[in-house]
């Protein structure tokens, strides 16, 4: 027996919507006849994400998420879990190899052909063959077979069990239509106006790289709700804040130490709203830890990791730097807002004197006149215990600080701060000590693959294989404890020390659009930005502004949690006798709100 | 014939310069790729060496230099500048869409802040002294010591943000449409009033200071005051006397910052999300993009070697003695 997995998030939304729809719907003032969107892009000079086309944009968060907005995926994301997109439901196999997609009936592509089961199976196949020349959907190579069943029916086969399928593949590629791409033998180069069709909520008018701008008009006949705008606009800004403030653009994000504009819209601009997000990003101190003395002493010793951790003020760092705008890191990597979380992992509380202590008990005893301790005879080094500490100009602060902090436990840091290219090339080649970097994607535990990504000097097979484990571990529960282990390991070596995590904001201008919110686990394959499709569609009730229900206007989900649409094979797993009960009662636990929500 | 000789000296200098472009970008450290793995990014790529070298095959980074140099510089005879790497688009494409904006700001604020320069130069020196040079000095020094981007923002912040009369935004509406081309213009020109303001004070300094020297040096010539021994007028002196000689240097040091203006404007091109070349080049070589940085030296070396010959064009036609050396 198939066991049938259900899609969580159609009953996560029913509090929200039953609460909506039943009680007097306030949701959405009446719509203009015109309405136009615009969001600031980005940073000047960096406000560009290339043209939206599944191979042509810029391989960053921003860049995946102008593309999205055109082209749809099996599956998405929304504020509380995956939803299912142009696919309506599906099931997986007990050994987790093999997933059954029902697709949509009503989607159809932007010139109007209509998007069959033919073409998940061709895109599949044309990613596999074009995969590695863009470097965003490797995780499509983990698919071995698919098949058509029907035209709205379609078979994935993997070549393992994959625990994020449903994120990383389902959630992340999007289905490109056969009868356009059939004919493009080089993707990368291919950026003609039918290079943007898709089946998602927006189409594609304008786009101008020197100008930074993005224009997009709404898809009317979108098959999954009704479109709150008519007009999207994403374009570049000088002052983020002066151009929300004079209505250039209805929104602007922020982040870490920016949060000194975010408290001045809190406590002078009450017009505007502002919803804080997490940005699953995470600052650190990376350590080469090879075990070859001649390349890694002393950062190779646990010891001495753990003094360096407690001589770093975290707090400091983060008052200073950011301005508060941000936490100090979970030392296990994985994001506090995420479901991966693990809150029990090792905490070095700032204290010197516990640093002098391990240093003293290691043999760093003697120090010279500046008090920079000296290697202990016979040593792989002699002399000052002084290193270079690599980093990027933006974290020259951060990297300030540790240096003081550094040198009030006797050992010597010279900031050495340059662009990403040299450092990259020490990592590669493990010429370093310290290096401090961050990195994105902290919302997804395929990132704690290498825990001191992006060196690997760093060896434990152990944590390998709790990797691997993992990897194709289809029991939520399970999975989560091993990825619990892997934070433990982690927080518990010191291959990398983290330091922060900073918040991001968006404010908004809630007169043009109200809809915007941070997607949980963030979009895709966790990109932490508030532009998600979701916000241009009615849900959750508000799709009639008047407090009258329109059947048409009812999103594919919403129809499902009423029970209305007998066809959807989503709707029947809901009320199959043969649901799993644990599954079961831990939806019901989501719905009453007691239980996180949790990706399967 | 002499101008012939000029012109093979040119070229020359072009292949010379147009090797070391495509050198330099290869000197630096970290690769083409290494941008893809920046973990600052917000989600970071994860890059086996097998996908490295699938990468650099697609954008024949793999072939030996000697053959790299071969199609650089048979792509450069044929017009064809590579395909950027970052931007994903071919690197003449890139380059021209940016262009466009940066000689209308550069184009438009040189003549300015160059014919305002000469004339309150020329105004200053012949007035040595008095009042108005010493007004006309004082507001120079003072405006000029602010650097660039400070003087942005501050416009920005009067006449952007309090009055409110100008954008602080792009080079033109995004997507707006235009009932004319005259309102298409005046959208233009509207939103280049500010950064090209911002370029006109922060520059003005260089040229009057240099005029007002030059000028000054010129009014001490015997030949000044053979020409007023002689009764001519003041302004026949000035015009035809004073100024054309006192212009030589200014046609060289104009000629000089060519360059520096195509990529000074950055600052500027920053503070008023103003589209150019500026912000390009920050970005082609924070990501290491080869084909983008030689495409872009390529333009730079055009602009500043054309601007030299013009330069010394313009030098045989106000200096007689310059064609006899």
């Amino acid at each position: 027996m198939k066991k049938t997995v259900l899609i969580l998030a159609v009953l996560l939304c029913s509090m929200a919507f039953s609460a909506s729809v039943l009680a007097e719907n306030d949701g959405v003032a009446a719509m203009d006849s015109d309405k136009t969107v615009k969001m600031a892009g980005g940073t000047p000079g960096g406000a560009d994400w290339g043209y939206p086309a599944p191979f042509t944009f810029y391989p960053r968060g921003p860049g995946y998420s102008r593309m999205s907005l055109l082209f749809d995926t099996l599956t998405w994301k929304d504020a509380d879990g995956v939803i299912p997109a142009l696919a309506d439901g599906w099931t997986v196999s007990d050994d987790g190899k093999t997933w059954t997609f029902y697709l949509d009936r009503n989607a159809r592509w932007h010139d109007n052909e209509l998007f069959t089961a033919d073409d998940v199976k061709f895109t599949i196949e044309y990613m596999q063959d074009h995969e590695g020349e863009f470097t965003w959907f490797e995780a499509i190579n983990y698919i071995n077979d698919v098949q058509v069943i029907d035209d709205y029916t379609v078979v994935i086969d993997l070549n393992a069990p994959m625990a994020s399928f449903l994120v990383d593949i389902a959630g992340n590629v999007p289905i490109l239509p056969e009868h356009i791409w059939c004919d493009v033998s080089d993707p990368r180069t291919f950026k003609d106006d039918d290079a943007v069709i898709g089946t998602g909520p927006l189409k594609l008018v304008d786009y101008d790289s020197a100008m930074s701008s993005y224009q997009y008009e709404a898809n009317y006949d979108y098959y999954d709700g009704k479109l709150l705008v008519d007009e999207f606009i994403s374009m570049e800004v000088g002052d983020a804040p002066a151009a929300l403030k004079t209505g250039d653009v209805d929104e602007v994000s922020f982040w870490g130490s920016e949060i000194i504009a975010v408290q001045d819209f809190k406590d002078n601009h009450p017009e505007f709203t502002i919803v804080t997000g997490p940005s699953f990003w995470v600052l650190q101190v990376i350590f080469n830890c090879d075990a070859d003395d001649t390349k890694g002493y002393p950062t190779n010793i646990l010891e001495f990791r753990q003094a360096i951790a407690h001589g770093i003020d975290r707090d400091e760092i983060v008052s200073q730097v950011l301005n508060d705008g941000g936490i100090p890191a979970n030392t296990g990597i994985m994001h506090p807002d995420s479901i991966w979380y693990n809150p029990d992992c090792a905490v070095y509380e700032y204290n010197p004197d516990t640093a002098n202590d391990i240093l003293d008990s290691l043999g760093f005893t003697e120090k010279n006149s500046e008090g920079i301790r000296q290697y202990p005879a016979g040593a792989e080094r002699s002399g000052n215990v002084e290193f270079y500490l690599y980093t990027t100009g933006k974290f020259s602060r951060e990297a300030g600080l540790i240096q003081t902090d550094l040198a009030a436990i006797g050992i010597g840091i010279y900031v050495s701060p340059s662009t990403w290219g040299p450092i990259d090339d020490r990592l590669k080649a493990g010429n370093f000590d310290m290096v401090i970097s961050g990195h994105g994607g902290i919302s997804n535990p395929q990132i704690m693959r290498i825990p001191s990504w992006p060196a690997s000097t760093y060896q434990n097979s152990e944590y390998d294989s709790i990797f691997t484990a993992q990897e194709v571990e289809m029991d939520l529960d399970t999975r989560k404890e091993l990825v619990d282990q892997l934070q433990e390991v982690v927080a518990d070596d010191l291959p990398v020390y983290t330091l922060y995590h900073p918040y991001m904001w968006c404010v908004y201008n809630p007169e043009v659009l109200d809809t915007w919110f941070y997607t949980r686990d963030g979009i895709g394959i966790g990109i932490p930005l508030e532009l998600n499709k979701l916000i241009f569609l009615a849900r959750y009730g508000d799709a009639n502004e008047n407090g009258e229900i329109s059947m048409q206007d009812v999103t594919k989900m919403e129809r499902m949690i009423l029970e209305l649409d007998d066809e959807s094979d989503m709707a029947d797993a809901n009320q199959d006798d043969e649901i799993n009960m644990q599954d079961v009662t831990h939806i019901e636990l989501i719905i009453l709100g007691r239980a996180p929500i949790r990706i399967g | 014939m002499h101008q012939i000789s000029k012109l093979a000296y040119y070229f020359v200098i072009v292949l010379i310069i147009l090797s070391i472009n495509f050198s330099l970008p290869r000197a630096m450290p970290g690769d083409a790729l290494s941008y893809l793995t920046d973990p600052g990014a917000d989600i970071p790529v994860r890059m086996t060496e097998e996908k490295r070298e699938i990468l650099l095959a697609y954008y024949g980074l793999d072939k030996p230099l000697s053959e790299q140099y071969i199609t650089y510089m048979v792509g450069i005879i044929r017009g064809d500048l590579g395909w950027s790497i970052y931007y994903s688009a071919p690197v003449l494409e890139v380059i021209l869409g940016r262009l466009k904006w940066t000689l209308i700001l550069v184009g438009t604020s040189t003549a300015i802040y160059i014919t305002l320069g000469i004339l309150l130069g020329a105004t200053s020196a012949w007035a040595r002294g008095r009042k108005r040079d010493m007004g006309l000095l004082i507001s120079i020094i003072s405006i000029s010591s602010f650097p660039s981007f400070f003087l942005g923002i501050l416009l920005a912040i009067i006449f952007g943000i309090k009055l409110d009369i100008f954008p602080i935004s792009g080079a033109q509406t995004a997507f707006a449409t235009y009932s004319s081309p005259l309102e298409e213009i005046f959208d233009i020109l509207h939103h280049l009033v500010l950064p090209a303001a911002t370029l006109v004070l922060s520059h003005i300094g260089g040229t009057y200071f240099l005029m007002r020297n030059s000028m000054l040096g010129v009014l001490g010539e015997d030949y000044i005051m053979t020409a007023r021994a002689k009764g001519l007028s003041e302004r026949y002196i000035l015009h035809k006397h004073a100024l054309t000689n006192a212009l030589l240097p200014i046609v060289t040091m104009t000629a000089m910052t060519v360059g520096f203006m195509i990529m000074g404007t950055i600052f500027v091109e920053t503070v008023f999300a103003y589209p150019g070349i500026g912000n390009l080049l920050y970005n082609a070589v924070s990501y290491n993009d080869y084909p983008l940085l030689q495409g872009i030296f390529l333009f730079l070396t055009i602009a500043i070697v054309g601007a030299n010959f013009i330069a010394d064009m313009i030098y045989i036609r106000l200096d007689p003695r310059v064609n006899h050396e």
